[in-house]
This record gives C-alpha cells, structure tokens and sequence, in this order.
C-alpha cells in the first residue's frame, strides 16, 4: 500500500458550489485513504452552521434547488448528508477563529466536532501536507 | 480473459457520478475480508480511471477490469 498521505484545503466562500466541490473532494479523497483536513475561513463559516444549507451565488441562488435535484438525479447527496459522511469518513474540521469573531459566529452555532483554531495551527497542518487546495 | 472464480459480492454503481462509486466502494471493501474479491459495476466514464487510481492508491488489487454495454466492471481483491 502506498504510504498515507494528506491532504489540505481552505474553504473561503460559503456558496453551495463551493460547499460541494470541498465536500466531493475531500470524501473522495478520505475514501482514498488520504488523511483529510478542512479549514473553514470568511464566507466559508456558513458551511459549518447548524442545519446550513447554502444556496448558488448571485442571481443563480434561485436555482439552488434545481441544482440539487439534477444532483440527486445523478447519486449525489445533499450538503448536509455530504457534511454527515465527511465526519464520518474522519475527515478533520477547522473552523477559523478570527472569521468567527468577525462574523459573530459562536461555537455552539456550529455543528458538533469542530476543532476551532487560527492560521498558525493550519498552516502547521497544511505545510505538511503532500497536497493543499484553496476553494474560494 | 481472466475468469473470476471467487468473486463474493457485486457492488451495482450504475446511474451514480463521480465520486459516488468510490465512496460506496471504499464503504463496502472496508465489510470485506482480505483476499475476498468484489465485483463493481459503473457507468460514469470517470470511473475508468478513478477506480485504477483507488486501488493503486489503498494498495487493492485490480484483478481485471471489462467494458460491457456501456458498463464498466471492475473486480477487485482486497490486499489490506
């Protein structure tokens, strides 16, 4: 077996495209094997809110749920189940300090098993990480 | 033409996209023993490549791999 490796991604915007694009990514890549950690920052935040469900950008928002269903047409799961399957895949979760205080956004808002920690720490995570990506 | 002669389970993945059939691969070979073989079949084109690119990465052996009617069918044996 190939050594384990691990992966990195920053998740910057809170849109339902960029929601799924980290989720598909990233329980692809735990389902690979590869040891997964996403660090939630900005707009992304929302992602991790209780009961979110995020809707296409700008004037495309009013087709969120035609998306969705095209989506399930195809196999795909909702956000929130993709969210369900990453924790339990043992994907890791970050949720950024400082875009909490800036948005006031308080630990209990979001969902349960969020380590929250600042830049620092996930820079520690991703610059030892074999592959890094920014979604945003 | 390579015969599977100890295929235990079908995993059916037709009419799901990428990654779906690789998510529900990685759940079902975590069930299965080593050495036990699984059958998937898939109609997403990725999957051509991406479950070469699964097995090689978690160490699973591809055994053989078929197009048929428009299906791809992977057998794969569980190494680990």
């Amino acid at each position: 077996m190939a050594e384990t490796k691990k992966f990195a991604m920053v998740v910057a915007e809170g849109t339902f495209d960029k929601a799924m694009m980290a989720m598909m990514m990233g329980n692809t890549a735990a389902s690979m094997g590869i040891e997964t950690h996403i660090f939630y920052t900005f707009f992304g935040l929302n992602l991790l809110k209780k009961g979110a469900k995020p809707k296409m950008p700008g004037m495309m928002r009013f087709f969120t749920g035609m998306m969705i269903k095209k989506m399930k047409g195809i196999g795909l799961d909702g956000y929130q189940e993709q969210l369900e399957m990453a924790k339990e895949l043992g994907i890791k979760i970050y949720a950024c300090s400082t875009s909490m205080e800036l948005m006031g956004i308080k630990k209990e808002d979001l969902i349960d098993g969020v380590t929250v920690l600042g830049a620092a720490a996930f820079l520690d995570i991703g610059t030892d990480a074999d592959m890094q990506l920014f979604i945003g | 033409m390579v015969i599977i002669m100890d295929k235990k389970e079908t995993l059916d993945a037709k009419g799901l996209m990428c990654p779906m059939p690789i998510v529900k691969l990685a759940k079902k070979m975590k069930e299965m023993k080593v050495g036990e073989v699984l059958e998937l079949i898939a109609d997403d084109v990725g999957s051509k490549e991406d479950v070469p690119a699964w097995c090689k990465r978690t160490g699973n052996e591809l055994v053989s791999q078929k197009e048929e009617g428009g299906a791809f069918f992977f057998y794969i044996k569980k190494v680990q």
